[in-house]
């Protein structure tokens, strides 16, 4: 249906705060958002939704949503979740290592010239994901 | 060690306030060797961060004027030893955040300088600086006004205390001002729960903002009734906003100024008799609903 595919996929990340893994997927989500899918893509702060906030619930009450969580706790997909957002896919930031095993990509505060890269890999990969959800329209 | 800072920042995630929020956690951190709460899995898993908070102060870094974490803190009776707002330290130095997540020089530079700012406050605390270290100098007021209406009695210092209209005091010695909160303002805003006052070395101008207090009901911006540089804050309110509530005139005190313009600023201040008029009028407007 016409219309129906126009409502931005949202791709939301954990706070990326105090694990290495965390700020990859951050750093991957809002490069999928701000430069590679603008037109298709949104995200929303999490800190918004953990604490129940009303507008930010309602904006994503429904919408088809991709997390990217750091840790295994899966702050992201449970809390979008709980808040009312459909997860269609639930990405984990630790699986875009596995052809990169061995690498130092950084820290919890920075990422290294490796750790970018592997970065900007999972942006893609979100990217991809991004366009076969927002093409698909709302009702798959 | 247990960390002496446990810092719950903002998210900091889709504005650039967020971004400078979670930039200068990371800098206090390493500065300081604090330890920094993921603000949701704080929300997720409280318990995993339980240890930490009771080991250390709690530092909150917000970075829009939603704050996220500053609400967190609340929802979870968090108490919170000091609050920075990167939105307003923004405003205060004519920085604008823009849409950008990345952290460029300005943005780099910009953190750097609130660091700057407050870091003698950590500092400070670390070395285990005794506030208010002039304590002797200002003595408690000597006798009340007392106005009563209903089951309220609101109390006005007599003497050596200056008030301006926005219920806020300053009690002068020397070139010395202690200012505060009024009794009648006390009771207006509830139950204090934080106070965020100004940060030492600020030039305060009178009727300028010298920083807010925040109750059940309200925030309220304080108004400084005089001009000059904050040397010292009330660090006894900081761990217990409620002795502004039990004792606003003595220890409930806010910031104390190095006065630099009292002979011109007295003429737009009210002494105790005048401000208990004004006082009057103010309980009378309330209670008639305007």
């Amino acid at each position: 249906m016409p219309g129906n595919s126009s409502r931005k996929v949202y791709v939301i990340p954990c706070s990326g705060i105090g694990k290495m893994y965390g700020l990859l997927g951050r750093e991957a989500a809002l490069k999928t958002v701000k430069e590679l899918r603008p037109d298709k893509a949104a995200t929303m702060c999490l800190a918004l939704l953990v604490y129940g906030d009303n507008e930010a619930r309602k904006e994503i009450a429904g919408a088809r949503c991709i997390t990217v969580d750091g840790c295994p706790k899966l702050c992201a997909a449970k809390n979008v979740e709980h808040a009312g957002g459909r997860v269609v896919e639930r990405v984990r930031a630790v699986d875009a290592f596995r052809n990169h095993r061995g690498v130092d990509a950084g820290t919890a505060a920075h990422l290294t010239a490796a750790g970018w890269q592997i970065a900007e890999e999972l942006a893609a990969d979100l990217a991809a994901k991004v366009d076969r959800w927002y093409d698909a329209g709302e009702e798959q | 060690m247990a960390a002496k800072y446990v810092i719950l920042p903002c998210n900091g995630l889709d504005k650039e306030a967020g971004c400078l929020a979670r930039e200068l956690a990371l800098k206090m951190a390493a500065a300081t060797g604090s330890e920094i709460i993921c603000p949701v899995l704080y929300q997720t898993a409280p318990s995993r961060y339980a240890s930490l908070l009771q080991e250390g102060s709690l530092v909150v870094i917000d970075g829009c004027a939603t704050r996220c974490a500053s609400r967190i803190a609340a929802n979870n009776n968090l108490k919170i030893y000091r609050k920075i707002t990167m939105a307003e330290e923004a405003k205060k130095r004519d920085y604008n955040p823009g849409p950008d997540w990345r952290v460029g020089a300005g943005a780099a530079a910009f953190v750097e300088d609130v660091w700057r700012s407050w870091q003698p406050v950590f500092m400070e605390a670390e070395a285990g600086r005794v506030p208010g270290e002039n304590a002797g100098l200002f003595a408690g007021p000597l006798e009340y006004a007392i106005h009563r209406h209903d089951k309220f009695i609101f109390r006005v210092p007599l003497a050596g205390f200056y008030f301006n209209e926005n219920d806020c005091w300053v009690q002068v010695e020397g070139n010395r001002g202690r200012v505060g909160i009024s009794d009648y303002l006390q009771q207006n805003l509830s139950d204090i729960t934080f106070v965020t006052p100004p940060d030492p070395g600020t030039e305060v101008e009178q009727f300028g903002e010298m920083g807010t207090i925040e109750s059940a009901k309200a925030v309220y911006e304080l108004v400084s009734p005089v001009t000059g540089r904050v040397v010292a804050v009330n660090e006894a309110i900081l761990e217990a906003p409620e002795l502004i509530n039990e004792n606003p005139y003595e220890k409930g005190w806010i910031a104390e100024l190095e006065l630099t313009n009292f002979e011109a600023d007295r003429e737009f201040l009210l002494d105790g008799q005048r401000y208990m008029e004004v006082l009057k009028e103010k309980v009378a407007d309330f209670n008639a609903g305007k």
